[in-house]
């Protein structure tokens, strides 16, 4: 018996011992299995990729960068088609590189991790995914591509997590990859594309990739490569590699390819039109608003958006860029967008001088006078109206009083130029006075016109004198950004960090607008085509159709008026390789209603912007700087020419 | 315990003042002079363009130094606007030196062409001189008129700088650029002083070897006002090339 104890006492004692594994994981470190073992997990995950994607949407700055909460200024205003008193002549500067990587990383990782937990869901779940994280490469690459022309491509993780740093040294050069010529780039992207055109679901949550904005991102970065290899003209070629240009045979590739891969989404998306009315302007003007602002499934329109709620993922376009009128409590922060005489040019509806100048001035050179500063554009195209808030026009239900002073001498015989055309020099103060904000809040510098009543010097929102960096606001050049502002926010509530619309980064607009100018370069059968749909763009905004497209210019000036305030602007001037030309020493016009006093009546003085800030694109931006910093760390990147 | 806390203060002392006293920079100060003038290759004459910092608006001198790494970062060194250059601190050693500007580059792909220059800076001052082909030669013809209303008209030629094809792309502009210092050009000029005529298509080249004439606005009275002309052609950073500064005087 008591043997029998001790041979128990025995088994026991070898079996128990050393049962206690101490190489645990840290058990407050998430690990791999935790995140890509659930579904919230994997939420989680794609929620962090997808925030940090390189969106340029109201967060976007080109000085700050992306996701930036508080950048005052305007990345519409390096394009000319706004002014911002906080934006000035110059290219990004903020150096997108190393966060590109580290995005293309995490997508690398997801993709090759995954696999690993495929058993705990559903084949179709692993696909869907992955392929939405190649969607993501995909986009983050072509932020790359057109900023700097061909970069190094990692399509797979070059470490894994727990190598030690003298493992990572010894392979060091091996680290150190090339750029890839910026063909080999815009193919990568496409193949990324179509893959993830072919793995993603048919419909996906709100915020997240389906299959047509993989073949909307194509299309549009197609459309990209095959501008690049027709009107560009800059060539670096290190050993056999094009760096920075893409051989001219190629752009029939490539406008073809764009032109299938918009075709995919003929019959999936169509243009919004739910509040449309053919001949009614007015309903034409609130479609146009709503395109914007409705963020529901009926928006036939939005491919893919970028959400925003308060208070955990907000925005501040609400507060900077409202009417001075319109300012929110925090003060100080409005007007930071406000469109250019020149954009408000290009649209129709108003009358116009042969060379396409707005007429302000009548057979004998004297000014139009009006009884208000909303009859000059009374019959304005709608998409205009509801794109720009045009001097006078309603904003939540509120006029917006625009003047830039009052005219005090005699008008008598009609009133010529105040200033010479094309003078960039100051109004003559003793005639116009003092416009500061400061003076406009003076009731004792109150003037009094001809019909007997007293106004002051400046309209409540503008346009006043003191307009520098830093300024209080009010407009300059006589107008305000009307997309995208909601009309519905509250003034208390106007204030940065408060905004939540969302942002349409693809929209069937663009993918429209896309098709017509891939298939008016590709010529031929194509042409026709082309001009069917730009007429189906017109048609929607309100504007009298096109007869006929004759040159490309046709095309680009209706993408310029249709995706404007979309900070799609820049990136077409630079790929069509018009910004130098467009942008050589030259100084944006402004259009400001002046009150004449002997008469009560308004004229409309079109002149250039009272700042005089002029703008010269340099023909080395339209390959940025690779970051020295990157250079620094790999010999093997050659920088882009001129810097 | 009045004497312990002197000793460690004395302790203190003593530690702060020995440590760190020996280390200083034994690397030799950057006291060499690089200079020199970028010339006409076919006139002799230096080559005129805009005052630049490292970007690409002027002439500006690329050096990469060799003691390192063949491939080491550039270092980019101003020109004044009368093509000519010179740094005072510079380290000594051995550099690869080219220069970029409104001229037929030194370095190209394509076909290969590398006229840079391997130079050793030591001992002083070291002159690296270039002879280029400019892309245009803008000449005076005669002086600047002034006009009685207040205008200034100049008179100017524009032949081609280089007979390779590759470098003989459309004249974009001729501009008049004026100013009120000694410094003009696209960088730095008045707008409402300045003239520019712009190109279409081939238009320039019937107009190459001819006499033009270009107007300003009408001037401010009083005071001094610097002119030149300058002239581009569509390539690379679409850079002007530029003749002399003529200053004119309005009463």
């Amino acid at each position: 018996m008591k043997k029998k104890l001790y041979i128990l006492f025995a088994v026991l004692i070898t079996s128990f011992t050393a049962c206690q594994k101490l190489d645990v994981p840290p058990v407050n470190i998430i690990q791999d299995k935790d995140i890509f073992g659930t579904e919230a997990g994997i939420s989680a995950y794609m929620s962090r990729i997808y925030i940090t994607m390189p969106i340029e949407d109201f967060k976007y700055h080109p000085a700050g960068g992306f996701n930036q909460n508080a950048q005052v200024g305007s990345a519409a205003a390096v394009t000319g088609e706004a002014s911002s008193r906080d934006t000035g002549n110059a290219t990004e500067t903020f150096n997108y590189w190393s966060a590109a990587y580290t995005l293309i990383r995490d997508c690398n990782y997801f993709m090759e991790t995954l696999p690993a937990y495929a058993s705990n869901y559903k084949p179709e779940q692993i696909k869907n995914w992955i392929a939405e994280a190649r969607f993501i490469r995909a986009f983050t690459y072509f932020a790359l591509v057109k900023r700097y022309g061909g970069v190094p491509i990692v399509d797979k993780l070059l470490t894994s997590p727990g190598q030690t740093i003298s493992e990572l040294a010894s392979e060091i050069e091996e680290l150190r990859i090339p750029r890839a010529a910026e063909e080999a780039v815009y193919d990568f992207i496409a193949t990324d594309c179509d893959q993830a055109f072919a793995d993603l679901p048919e419909t996906n949550k709100m915020g997240r990739a389906n299959k047509y904005a993989a073949a909307a991102l194509k299309s549009r970065a197609m459309l990209f490569a095959g501008t690049i290899a027709k009107y560009n003209t800059i060539n670096l070629t290190s050993g056999n590699v094009r760096l920075c240009g893409i051989p001219s045979s190629k752009a029939t590739t490539y406008f073809q390819a764009a032109y299938d891969a918009a075709n995919l989404l003929t019959g999936k998306y169509s243009l919004y039109k739910n509040k449309w009315v053919a001949g009614d302007k007015a309903a034409q003007y609130n479609n146009f608003v709503n395109l914007f602002t409705d963020q529901t499934a009926s928006n036939t329109e939005a491919i893919f958006v970028r959400q925003y709620k308060f208070p955990d993922a907000v925005h501040s376009y609400d507060a900077l860029s409202v009417p001075k009128q319109l300012e929110g409590p925090q003060g100080n922060y409005s007007s930071e967008v406000l469109p250019t005489l020149n954009f408000v040019e290009m649209f129709e509806g108003f009358p116009k001088n042969p060379d396409g100048t707005i007429q302000v001035l009548d057979g004998t050179g004297k000014y139009i006078m009006f009884n208000n500063t909303t009859d000059l554009f009374a019959n304005a195209e709608p998409r205009l109206r509801a794109t720009v808030i045009l001097p006078g026009d309603a904003f939540k239900g509120i006029p917006i009083e625009v003047r830039r002073g009052v005219y005090t001498g005699s008008s008598a015989g009609g009133l010529s130029k105040i200033l010479p055309a094309n003078s960039t020099a100051a109004y003559p103060a003793t005639v116009l006075g003092s416009a500061t904000v400061a003076a406009n809040l003076d009731a004792t510098n109150l003037v009094t016109i001809s019909n007997g009543s007293k106004i002051t010097r400046a309209g409540q929102s503008g346009v006043f004198t003191a307009i520098g960096v830093n300024a209080t606001g009010g407009t300059f050049t006589g107008f305000y950004v009307r997309k995208y502002l909601n009309p519905d926010k509250a003034t208390a509530e106007t204030i940065p960090g408060r905004s939540e619309q969302q942002w349409m980064e693809l929209r069937y607009g663009e993918v429209l607008l896309n098709k017509a100018e891939a298939a008016y370069e590709l010529g031929g059968t194509y042409a026709t085509e082309a001009l069917t749909i730009i007429n189906q763009i017109r048609d929607r905004a309100g504007a009298t159709p096109y007869v006929a497209i004759n040159t490309a210019n046709d095309i680009r000036m209706e993408r310029r008026r249709e995706l404007a305030f979309e900070n799609k602007t820049i990136w077409d001037m630079k790929r069509w390789r018009i910004a130098d030309a467009e942008q050589s020493n030259t100084i944006y016009r402004a259009l400001l209603p002046i009150m004449v006093a002997d008469q009560s009546k308004y004229i409309m003085d079109s002149r250039f912007e009272e700042r005089s800030v002029q703008f010269t694109f340099q023909v080395r931006w339209y390959y940025q700087q690779i970051p020295t910093a990157a250079i620094a760390k790999s010999l093997n990147l050659v920088q882009n020419p001129g810097w | 315990m009045k004497k312990r806390i002197i000793y460690y203060i004395a302790i203190c002392l003593a530690t702060l003042s020995a440590s760190s006293c020996s280390k200083f920079d034994n690397y030799d100060a950057p006291d060499q002079t690089l200079k020199g003038t970028v010339t006409d290759v076919n006139t002799g004459k230096a080559v005129q363009t805009e005052v630049t910092g490292d970007n690409t608006a002027g002439t500006r001198i690329k050096i990469i130094e060799l003691s390192w790494s063949p491939t080491a970062t550039p270092q980019f060194l101003a020109s004044f606007q009368d093509g000519t250059y010179i740094n005072t601190k510079i380290f000594a050693g051995t550099y690869r030196m080219t220069v970029e500007g409104a001229f037929v580059p030194l370095v190209q792909t394509t076909p290969v062409v590398d006229n840079g220059k391997t130079v050793e800076v030591r001992g002083g001052t070291t002159t690296v001189d270039f002879a280029v082909e400019p892309f245009l030669r803008v000449e005076w013809v005669g002086e600047p008129v002034l006009n009685a209303n207040g205008t200034v008209t100049a008179t100017y030629k524009i032949t081609r700088g280089t007979a390779n094809p590759l470098f003989q792309q459309n004249i974009t502009d001729a501009y008049l650029f004026a100013n009120g210092t000694k410094y003009v050009g696209n960088n730095n000029f008045m707008l409402a002083w300045s003239t520019k005529t712009t190109y279409a298509g081939n238009a320039a080249n019937a107009l190459l070897g001819t006499n033009q004439t270009i107007t300003t606005p009408v001037l401010p009275k009083t005071r001094e006002v610097y002119l030149r002309i300058g002239a581009r052609i569509a390539f690379g950073a679409n850079i002007y090339n530029y003749n002399e500064v003529k200053m004119i005087t309005v009463p």
